[in-house]
């Protein structure tokens, strides 16, 4: 946030280009067609002048553009645009240039949309010829069907993912395993064949298709439950319905992968944290969940935070077996309408919203824990500050 | 430390620590051939020698952090190197400092301390942090009980290890290479502590490259020098007239310099 601001309040150096590209955008605005609610279509004289504004600036900065290239080599001693003053009027003017394009912005687009959005909602029939309002009158019409599959995707992810989490602990807990001298026989077996178990699993979930998974569970169990007694098909459905079939293969995926991400948190956490504690006196198991595992999950947060947007994303192959979550909510309403690319574009903002908002949540989440998230490379350089 | 004290002096005559016939490899690699040791109570123990000479492996045999392919470790009588040994008591009563601190990361510097004796003590926590709080005092740390270990120095952190050992009372302390990871200004600290540690009657048993440490403040000076101890004995006589070429070699390069 503070970069942007030293951007727009000290930074000169893209004055001139940086607002003839905002000028050439609020021009072209200018040029579009007036939607239904447009303000300025009353006052057409103000539009008039606006649109010179913007002209005067590129022709002002041609100029400037056409000075430094003849006087490439003496420009900062000779041209009049690099004088405090004109810095400043410039920086002033490049202002009002941002101001005139925002107005053009709200009036042309955000105006346009609504009026796109009025229009759309007020209609009794599809207005199938228009683009935009063809949208925005499928999203309203279906948005009943919409938010189930929403509700549905979110549940599926989230529920999942926590389940996940829990169960990956203890998978965790067995793949890594150590077989420790104090250990006796017992113990010893039960240790290889937690860490044998483990790893099949590992490789068993991560190396087929969800969506394969999704049917084997559905379809596996639903036999299963079939063979056991004599169901009618709702009591059936109401046992072993797909969004539960799709809830726990969600979950067994998603626990192979997470624990994978916590076994590579534990196996970063140094061996000297072991050692220590071992030196004091601690058992493994002590060490483990006083020293190790605390540590490991921290290590952790970032992938396994991912995990949930993965989840958000990859429970649309559960539509295979007709959960009816969002992918299978666009797919119903672009049946209904013969349409199916409106109904997709709306279902592709949806889940972009909603990973882009679990991912900044998330990003909270992890700042409480003392995560770093810095940028790979990054460093604490700060903009070069230009003297006005 | 009192009943330390005594303990040391009625049972003089028998070792803490006896290390016998002991061996280790590492794949091809014989990193100790044959050790012998004996380590009585309330004495200080130096082990010198070149890196790669199997210093720090004998010290983490003694308390099993690597485990011996032959020999003996008694410690107290009891073998560590016996199948199904209850290793976890036996560690209760051997303290060690590392050359990397090693503190626990997820903790402040108290809870540190008090971790152990309220897991294996069952020491009530406020018994246990009264008692880390006497420790910490004495290694002059009172004041960063509830700093975050990734805040302190090196010299700190080091202290703040000992400290830690200490709160499990133990009979032995084992030191490796404790200022290795340190910067001279503030070896001086660490070693200050160990001193008065010494002092109080600790048996210790020291892997280090502060010679001015082995000669003044130990009385046995072992030099080992490719997996045998080819020298051992009181600081006076190893450092003014080594008897093995090897041992004198060593340490001429560390009184040259």
């Amino acid at each position: 946030m503070s970069k942007l601001r030293d951007f727009v309040t000290r930074d000169h150096r893209y004055v001139l280009l940086g607002t003839s590209a905002v000028a050439v955008v609020g021009m072209l605005l200018s040029s579009s067609p007036r939607p239904a609610m447009s303000f300025l279509a009353s006052a057409f004289t103000v539009e008039l002048v606006m649109y010179y504004v913007l002209a005067a600036w590129l022709v002002a900065s041609a100029l400037a553009l056409a000075f430094k290239l003849t006087h490439w080599k003496s420009y900062a001693e000779t041209s009049p645009l690099v004088r405090p003053p004109a810095r400043r009027a410039l920086r002033y003017a490049s202002y009002v240039i941002w101001a005139i394009v925002l107005v053009l912005v709200i009036d042309r687009l955000v105006m346009g949309l609504a009026s796109a959005w009025v229009a759309a909602v007020s209609a009794t029939d599809r207005p199938a010829d228009d683009f935009l309002q063809n949208i925005l009158w499928m999203f309203w019409v279906s948005r009943s069907t919409y938010v189930t599959g929403v509700t549905t995707t979110i549940a599926l992810a989230v529920f999942g993912t926590v389940i996940a989490f829990i169960l990956a602990l203890l998978l965790v807990f067995c793949r890594i395993q150590a077989v420790d001298r104090p250990d006796n026989d017992f113990v010893r077996f039960w240790k290889v064949v937690g860490t044998g178990f483990a790893k099949v699993y590992s490789t068993v979930v991560r190396g087929t298709p969800m969506m394969v998974q999704a049917m084997i569970v559905y379809y596996g169990i639903l036999g299963i439950i079939r063979a056991t007694g004599d169901f009618s098909g709702a009591e059936l459905n109401q046992i072993w319905s797909a969004f539960n079939a799709g809830l726990v293969t969600v979950s067994l995926n998603s626990t192979a992968y997470m624990m994978e991400v916590l076994r590579g948190g534990i196996a970063a956490v140094d061996k000297g944290q072991m050692e220590a504690a071992r030196s004091l006196g601690l058992s493994q198991w002590q060490a483990m969940l006083k020293v190790v595992f605390p540590q490991g999950i921290k290590n952790s947060i970032p992938g396994l935070s991912n995990e949930l947007v993965i989840n958000i994303k990859d429970s649309s192959v559960l539509s295979i077996i007709s959960v009816f979550d969002l992918t299978f909510a666009a797919r119903t309403i672009g049946g209904n309408y013969y349409d199916y690319f409106p109904a997709f574009l709306i279902a592709a903002a949806i889940y972009l919203v909603l990973t882009m908002v679990a991912t900044w949540l998330l990003g909270r989440f992890a700042h409480r824990f003392n995560v770093k998230t810095e940028a790979v490379g990054s460093t604490s350089d700060t903009p070069v500050k230009v003297e006005e | 430390m009192s009943e330390k004290n005594t303990g040391a002096a009625s049972v003089a005559a028998e070792p803490m620590v006896r290390i016998e016939g002991l061996r280790k490899s590492f794949g091809d690699l014989e990193v100790l051939r044959d050790i012998n040791l004996d380590v009585m109570p309330g004495r200080v123990v130096t082990i010198i020698g070149a890196s790669g000479s199997g210093k720090s492996t004998l010290l983490r045999c003694i308390n099993l952090l690597e485990t011996p392919d032959a020999g003996h470790v008694w410690f107290h009588g009891s073998d560590l190197a016996a199948e199904h040994v209850d290793v976890n008591r036996l560690r209760e009563k051997i303290g060690m400092v590392f050359q990397g601190f090693n503190l626990f990361n997820n903790m402040n510097v108290l809870d540190n301390c008090t971790l152990a004796p309220v897991t294996l003590r069952k020491m009530g926590k406020a018994e246990a942090e009264e008692v880390a709080l006497r420790h910490l005092e004495s290694v002059g740390l009172a004041d960063f009980a509830r700093a975050d270990v990734n805040n302190l120095s090196g010299g700190q952190k080091q202290r703040v290890a000992i400290a830690r050992a200490l709160c499990m009372q133990p009979d032995l302390m084992l030191f490796d290479e404790p200022t290795s990871a340190l910067d001279p200004e503030i070896v001086g600290e660490v070693l200050e502590v160990m001193r008065c540690l010494a002092a109080e009657g600790m048996t210790m048993v020291v892997v280090t490259h502060e010679m001015a440490f082995a000669r003044n403040v130990s009385d046995e000076v072992v030099f080992m020098d490719k997996g045998v101890i080819a020298e051992k004995g009181a600081p006076e006589k190893l450092f003014s007239s080594p008897e093995h070429p090897r041992t004198r070699e060593f340490l001429s390069r560390y009184l040259e310099g």
